[in-house]
Order: structure tokens, then sequence, then C-alpha cells
């Protein structure tokens, strides 16, 4: 534990030291404090999900706080190892993305490392306090850190706008976990995680609002539907390096709070499982149904961490399900699906945002519709990217498939159930993944064929080059670790098994699991050297062949132009026409009028319904709630001594009416 | 036994489903036809050729036809044959059968796209808008069915498949049709496609691999063979009774193999291809009678009807 901790303080000391050194080595020395600290947190980490033993250190804090523990279970170990690895990733990558940024007067980067930094700490606390007030406080931290960062292009309205919104929605989260831990530490009188699990024997419908309390305040955080508003928003807005660990790891610190409330508290009733199901299910389906629509890269990318948020969810929802009808198979597989994934997003997703941020520091745009062609010139980060690709759409043999496959056999085993309810949400779970499977290849075929593939859609006024190593080696570290865990699954899963325990305790079911998942790993490996096969049959065959390169065959028509090729909306056209109750598209025409037409326009956009018809309802009807007070704060000063004179007098009747 | 279904699925089904297809096709229209072990010739023709690769073309264009014929080989390997038991069976081995054809659904389409041809993505787009369909459909099938065996692997499920009371025959009948509509759709047949058309405008898959040539044709066109080949492996396996015998259970499913052949050029030489717009609402059809046949299955198991 002591070395965890020295780990901490070495992220911090990198985010603290740069400060102090030249524009060009910051990120040098931010990047040897987050290397060392690996050293620290890694075997510590792995020590715990090996040998299943947990460390804690109880440290004693001034009068609010009292008595901390500090907790490194086999869930707290899983996330720390994710949250260390990804702040080192970003360390060595932001060294090649903020080269844009040295002559900028304006952007602050020591700034941008010490938030980083500060990030990184705050979310390795997150996941090792297990004390309620010291919590809500790193909790808070880890918002604010972020919100710096999300900021750190503010001189654009939009960033401005995005990192505001942003921050009040993390602030509405916190506003629900507050009150939710709070009423939880007067009911049982502590405020000590550990003796919130008396909750469970007090009166049965308090707990279960306090759940839904933890649970939407958490989901705020995890970006499930209806809670996502902020991240489309606020992922484009923030440096690549900084999406990628928003959302390959912090929206993750919201799913790890709902892991940890329902090892705490239990599930207080049936339906709540069935409500992290249908919300996951939601999720997964209308997250990357929009996703589909969008031309901005990041925002596409943002929609899809909003479905694997779901998929997560789905992961979560069919092991609670489980827990509560007693199918200690499916419980197991739900909650296993729902770790390995987050494991597994972190992976693939990371290596998208990197891979964008490449894109953007080459082309200087995330209209989509603008590039074309890259992979000629970005050979790397195009390969990168469809092993990415692939992965995120959950095909074998990489890790989406391994994480999805778990949720899905327990789905299949939950078919096989007695009871009538389990066996309606298995198939309902069934068709969902498949369906969300589907429409992410939709989406990653449209990304990968519009960006990278056919010819550049616009004169190149940038001249795109392939990325430094500075951005290669945490992509490649990344899709190194999407092919480990895809082929080599079997390995893997007894370091998740201390993580899965404590929800589902239940040996023989994950001897089961095991052994299923040999028999895919099987087939994948089949996959693999039939490919492998196949390639260098292909290979041979066109040996001594004449193999000649000639311009794609054009149907005859002969003055090709690439403006001429398939667009992303064109692409995505077909799909969004069947879906479009779900996500409707705007549409502007303005068509040419008179006999010499002289102007004439075509605009579509998509609308989120859930934020149509849901959230900015909301939004609007609390701002007018509120404006109803805003006569208080005039701006005028005789008010406000007014208002002193007023609390004076207030104050003066109390003492002498209450002595 | 298995080494006969073995060598008839990869080296004879691939080539004669095709080749029956075409000639009743042609019988239907009053000609003659070509042989039918004509697409056989052609693969091996192929075979033989060299290519021409298109200059906008990277890496996925080279990767696609390998890739897609380990997938669908793959998912061959999870089907079971009449009575046997597949290579690959395991709880769960349905969703690796499905996700294999996606891994070549998608290196199929970024092959395509990988052309920069407006055609070409015209058929990448089709194809992966109606896949979108099919997809939910077949997993809302085949959860149907592991609900009224109660089992969870391909092998098991159709093994088990006689033991449901009288509904199972309704059950069955209803993913035929589901399962033959898969099979139109996946395999580019009519009236969703029109794999004889000389208008690039219309196709679905034959655009896409517009751009292919030699082997590389020659290992897309046998992909897409064999997983019709499969889907209609599947499909005869919902028709096949248990207590058949062996022998029986392969002479029943040549005969039925046949028998989609035929279904497959009755049905494209009597309805033409619908329009685009229209397909869609087809493939639904799917999605229906699977729903219908999940509906059944809920009433009949939970003794609300009887």
């Amino acid at each position: 534990m002591n070395h965890l901790i020295i780990g901490i303080l070495l992220f911090f000391a990198g985010g603290m030291g740069e400060l102090f050194v030249g524009q060009k080595i910051k990120g040098r020395l931010f990047l040897c404090g987050a290397a060392l600290a690996q050293l620290f947190i890694l075997p510590t980490a792995f020590s715990v999900l090996l040998d299943g033993q947990t460390q804690s250190l109880v440290v004693p804090f001034p009068f609010p706080i009292g008595r901390a523990l500090l907790l490194m279970d086999g869930l707290a170990a899983f996330f720390l190892l994710i949250i260390s690895l990804g702040g080192l990733l970003a360390a060595i990558y932001s060294i090649g993305y903020m080269k844009m940024n040295y002559k900028n007067p304006v952007s602050a980067l020591g700034a941008y490392y010490f938030f980083l930094g500060f990030l990184t700490v705050s979310m390795l606390l997150v996941v090792l306090v297990q004390n309620a007030l010291l919590f809500i406080i790193v909790w808070e931290l880890m918002s604010l850190a972020s919100f710096f960062l999300v900021s750190f292009d503010n001189d654009k309205a939009k960033v401005h706008r995005a990192s505001l919104y942003y921050f009040i929605a993390m602030q509405f989260g916190a506003a629900l976990l507050i009150a939710a831990f709070s009423w939880a530490s007067l009911l049982t009188g502590d405020m000590n995680f550990a003796s919130f699990a008396l909750l469970s024997g007090i009166d049965n419908s308090k707990t279960v609002i306090l759940f839904l309390l933890f649970f939407i305040g958490f989901g705020v955080k995890a970006g499930f539907i209806p809670m996502h508003t902020w991240l489309p928003l606020a992922h484009p807005a923030a440096p690549s390096a900084v999406s990628a660990l928003m959302s390959g790891i912090m929206i993750k610190t919201g799913i790890y709070g709902i892991l940890r409330i329902i090892l705490i508290i239990g599930i207080p009733a049936p339906w709540l499982a069935y409500l992290v199901f249908g919300v996951g299910w939601v999720s997964g389906i209308l997250g990357v149904m929009n996703a589909i629509a969008q031309h901005d890269l990041k925002r596409l990318l943002a929609y899809h961490s909003i479905e694997n948020i779901g998929i997560i969810g789905i992961g979560i929802g069919m092991g609670m399900i489980g827990r509560i009808s007693g199918n200690a198979f499916l419980s197991l597989a739900g909650f296993t699906g729902a770790i390995l994934h987050v494991f597994n997003h972190f992976t693939f997703k990371s290596l998208l945002f990197y891979a964008a941020g490449a894109i953007y520091s080459q082309t200087h745009t995330r209209n989509i519709e603008k590039l074309g062609g890259l992979q000629h010139a970005m050979p790397v980060t195009a390969a990168l990217f469809l092993l990415a690709s692939l992965a995120i759409c959950g095909l074998p043999p990489l890790n989406g498939f391994i994480s999805e496959f778990a949720v899905y056999i327990g789905a299949a085993k939950g078919l096989a159930a007695a009871q009538m309810a389990t066996n309606l949400a298995s198939l309902v779970c069934l068709t969902g993944l498949a369906f969300i499977g589907i429409m992410a290849t939709i989406c990653f075929t449209k990304v990968f064929g519009i960006i990278f593939q056919g010819n550049s859609r616009t004169s190149a006024e940038h001249h795109p080059k392939e990325v430094s190593g500075w951005f290669l080696t945490p992509m490649f570290v990344l899709g190194g670790l999407i092919l480990v865990i895809g082929l080599g699954i079997p390995l893997v899963l007894p370091l998740v098994e201390s993580v899965v325990r404590p929800f589902a305790a239940d040996p023989e079911s994950f001897v089961v699991l095991q052994k299923i998942y040999w028999q895919a790993t099987h087939g994948l490996w089949i996959l693999t050297g039939l490919i492998l096969f196949f390639i260098l049959l292909r290979f041979l065959l066109l040996r001594n062949r004449s193999v000649s390169v000639f311009k794609t065959w054009d149907c005859g028509y002969q003055a090709s132009d690439p403006r001429l090729q398939y667009t992303a909306s064109s692409f995505a056209s077909n799909f969004m026409a069947l879906v479009k109750l779900a996500v409707p598209q705007n549409q502007k025409l303005e068509s040419p009028q008179g006999y010499f037409p002289t102007m004439a326009g075509y605009e579509s956009h998509s609308d989120d319904i859930v934020e149509r018809w849901f959230v900015r309802p909301l939004i609007d009807f609390l701002q007018r709630f509120f404006n109803l007070f805003s006569w208080i704060q005039s701006g005028r000063t005789q008010q406000y001594i007014l208002y002193g004179l007023i609390f004076l007098i207030i104050l003066i009747i109390w003492i002498i009416g209450v002595r | 036994m298995t080494l006969i279904f073995a060598v008839f699925t990869f080296l004879i089904a691939p080539f004669l489903l095709p080749g029956l297809i075409n000639k009743s096709k042609a019988l239907w229209a009053g000609r003659h036809g070509a042989p039918i072990w004509q697409p056989g010739y052609d693969f091996l023709k192929l075979l033989r050729k060299g290519q021409v690769i298109s200059k906008t073309t990277s890496f996925a264009f080279r990767l696609a036809p390998s890739v897609n014929l380990a997938a669908v080989i793959l998912a061959a390997l999870i089907i079971p044959m009449p009575q046997q038991t597949a290579l690959l069976n395991f709880p769960g081995d349905f969703v690796l059968f499905a996700y294999a054809l996606g891994l070549a659904r998608f290196l199929l389409v970024a092959a395509a796209m990988d052309t920069g041809s407006s055609f070409e993505g015209m058929g990448a787009a089709r194809e992966m808008t109606f896949a979108s369909i099919v997809e939910p459909a077949f997993f809302m099938l085949i959860g149907t069915l592991a609900l009224m065996t109660r089992q969870s692997s391909l092998s098991a499920i159709v093994a088990n498949l006689d033991d449901g009371a009288g509904f199972a025959m309704l059950v069955k009948s209803l993913g035929t049709i589901v399962l033959f509509i898969m099979l139109l759709v996946e395999g580019s047949r009519g009236p969703v496609d029109d794999p004889n058309t000389h208008l690039e405008l219309t196709m679905i898959h034959e655009v896409m691999i517009l751009d292919y040539s030699g082997p590389d044709l020659a290992f897309m066109q046998y992909a897409a063979s064999l997983k019709m080949v499969v889907i209609t492996t599947l499909l005869a396996n919902l028709l096949i009774p248990a207590g058949i015998g062996p022998a029986g259970a392969a002479l029943l499913f040549l005969a039925l193999f046949m028998l989609v052949a035929v279904g497959i050029a009755g049905t494209e030489s009597l309805i033409a291809r619908l329009r685009m717009s229209h397909v869609p609402q087809f493939i639904f059809l799917m999605s229906a009678l699977a729903l219908t046949a999940f509906a059944v299955v809920m009433f009949f198991r939970n003794g609300v009807l009887r």
C-alpha cells in the first residue's frame, strides 16, 4: 500500500515539477513522473489481482473526516491498473500532440500538464477512498481538473461553452451524490463505506431511493442516457489526449461508483436490476444510432462512448438480474462481461481518440466529410484505426468480442432459466447487443471508409504526413492490448476473477465460464490461422503473375472526380431513413428560384431526441424557475445593504427571542 | 460421415448451389443455360489468372478476400451437419457464428469503400442497411430456439428441436421462413438484389466486388457461395427430424439443398427485384416472424396457451 502512495505522489510530483521548467521539456518531465509511478502502482495492483488479498491503509485526518480507510480490493486494483496505464499513455501522447501549442502563448502548457497530473491523481484516489466525505472531495477534484483540461482552448467560444456545460453537468451529478452520501451517513451514523452495509437492515424504501440517487449521480459521470448530453459537447472541445483519458477512463469512475454501491448496499429491490439493464440497453442503442449521424469525428466517438457505457450497463444489469433471480452463472457472466468491457473500451476508445488527434494534427479538421484517402499519407495510423474499429464493433478475434461474448453467454444461459422474466430479459439483451453490434459496424465502416479510404475530398492545404513516435507509441501499446486480450483471454481471465468474486461468488460457474472461453478461443485461433493461411496462399498465387495497377473501374464514366465519391451522409442516409423516429433529421432546403437561379442551398443535421424532448425542456424549466429569483441579485448596492440590515434585525430578534 | 459432409460443404456445395440456381433459372426461362458446374470452372480459371488492382486502394482491399474467406469458413465450422455435432460447439457459439459473418461483412464493405467509387459506396451502404435488420432478427430466432430447447449451442439446439410439444412444428416452420429470407438477403439474391443485372446502380453484392479480379475475385465469390451453403445447412437442420438415421438424414439434406436452390431460382424468376426503398419492409418480415415464434414459445412454455 505504501508503494501505491509513492506512485500517486510521483504522478503529482511530475505535474508540479514541470511548472518550473521550460516549454519544451515540460512534457518529458511529466512523463518521467508518470513512468516512475508505474513501477510502484502496477506491481501492487497486479499482486492484488493475482492473489486476491486486499490491502488497506488507515489515514487519520483532522476533524470533519476522521479516520479514513484507503482500501485496495480487486475492484479498486482493476481500476487503478487502467487509470495508471492510461495516465502514462496520455503523458506520452501529450508530448507529441501539444507541440501544436508551443508557439501559442495563451495556451498555458504548464497548467495543462499540472491538471493532467491532478486528474490522474484524483482518479486514482477516487477508487481507493472508502470514506464518504473524502470521496466527495476527490470526486469534485476530479471534475474540477477535467473541467480545466476541457477548457484548454477556451479562447474559442464553442470550447468555452462546452466546458461550462460540462462543469454544470458534473455539479448536478455531484449534488445528487452529496445528498445520497449525507443521507446514508445520517442513517447509519458513520461516514465510512463499510458501515453503509447496515443500510440493508434499514427501511427498504429508503435504500431504494438511495440506490436511485447513487445511480443517477454516478450515471451522469458515466454518461448513461438521459444523463449523457455533456459527452458530445465536452469530448470534441478537449485536446485529444484529454478526450482519450476522459472517455477511456474518467467516465468509468461512474461505473466504478455504481459497482461499489452494488457491493455495499446490494440490490434493494428487484426492479432496480431491470432499470439498470433498461437504461444500459437504451444508452447502447440510442448512443450508436446518434453516432452514425455525426460528421464531427470526436463527437461521433463521444456517442460511441455512450454506446459502450450502455453495453457495460447491459452487462451489469444482466448480472443484477442473475443475482436477484438466483441464477449464479448469469450473474457471473454479466458482471464479468461488464468488467472486461471497462478495460476493453479503454483500449480501443483511447486508441481511436488518439488516432483522431493524429488526424487533427495533420489536417486541422475534425469534419470527416472533408477528409479522404488518408491511408496513403498515414498508413500506420490507418492500420491501427482499422484494428480499433474492428475491436469496437465487437468482431472476432479482437478484445471487443471477448467482453460482449461474456454477456451473450449469460443471456444464452438465461434463456434456459425457469423464470419468465429472466427469459424475456435475455432475449431483449441478445437482440439489443446484436443490433448495437451491427450499427457500430455501419458507423465504423463509414468512418474508416470516408476518412482513410478513397481519394481526398478537398484540395489539401496541409500536406498530411505520418505522425511521430510520440503519437504512435501509445497507439501501438493499445493495439497490442487489443490483440493480446482478444487471442489470449483464457490467460487474462484469472486476473479479473478477484474483481468479479464479490459480485458473484460462485467458483463453479467461473470454471464453466473459463471452459467456454477456452472453446471460443480455439475458434478465434482457427480464424487467425485461416486468415494467415489465405494471406500466404494469395501471396503465393500472385507471386509470378502480372499484377497491374490501374484506376478504379468507373463504369465507363471517364470524367471522374474525387467529389463524386460517396460521402459520409450518403453512406449513412439509407440507414438513417429507417430510424428517423429515433434520430430525426432536420433538413433545410433553399431551392433555386426563378429562371436564372443564383442561390441554392441544402443542409441537414440530426437531432438527439433525448436532449431535444427531455434534457432541453428540463433545463429551460429550471432556468425559468430560477429566473423568478433573479430580482434578489439586482446589482444595486443599496439593495444589498438592505439585505444586511434585514439579516441583522432577524439575528437580533432571534437572539432576544431565544434568550 | 463427417468427412463426407466436410467434402460436400467445402468442395462441392459452394459450386453446386449457384450452378443449380442458374440452371433452374435458365429452365424456367426456357433456355438451356450454362452447365451446372460452370461456377466451379470459373473458380479454377480465376485462380490461375493475374489481376488488376485500383491505384486508389490500400491494405484493406488486399486483406479483405483472405479475411472474408477465413471468417466464412469459421462460420461454417460452427454450423452442425444434419445429425452431427459441429467441430466447434460451445454455449453461445451462435454469437461467434454471427460475428464471424460480421467480420466478413466489415472487410467486404471496407474493401468496397477502398476503391473510392461511388457505385461501390452505394452498394456498401445498402449492404450495411439491410444487414442491420437481418442481424437482430437472426438473434431473435436463435434465441427463440434456445428458449424452446433450453440449450445454448447451435449443435445442441438443433439436436433437441423435437423435444418440444406440438408447437415445435409451428416454430420450426416460422424459423424456416426466417432463414430463407436471411438466405436471400445474405446471399444477395432476388427480390433483394439482382445478381444478373448489368447496371451497377441496382446491384448490392456484385457492385461491391466490382474491382476484384483473378484469385481475389475467386476468394470473394467462393466466400459468398459458402455463406449461402452455410445458411442453407442451418435451414435444413430445422427440417430434418431426429429419428431418421444418418443415411436418411444425408439423403433428406441433399434433397432439401436442391429444393432450396430451386426455391431461390423460382423466387427470382417469379418476383422482380423490389425497389430499394421497399427492401427493408421485406426484410422486416424476418423480425416479425421471429417475434411471432418467440411469442409462441413464451406463451406455450409458460402455460398461457395449451
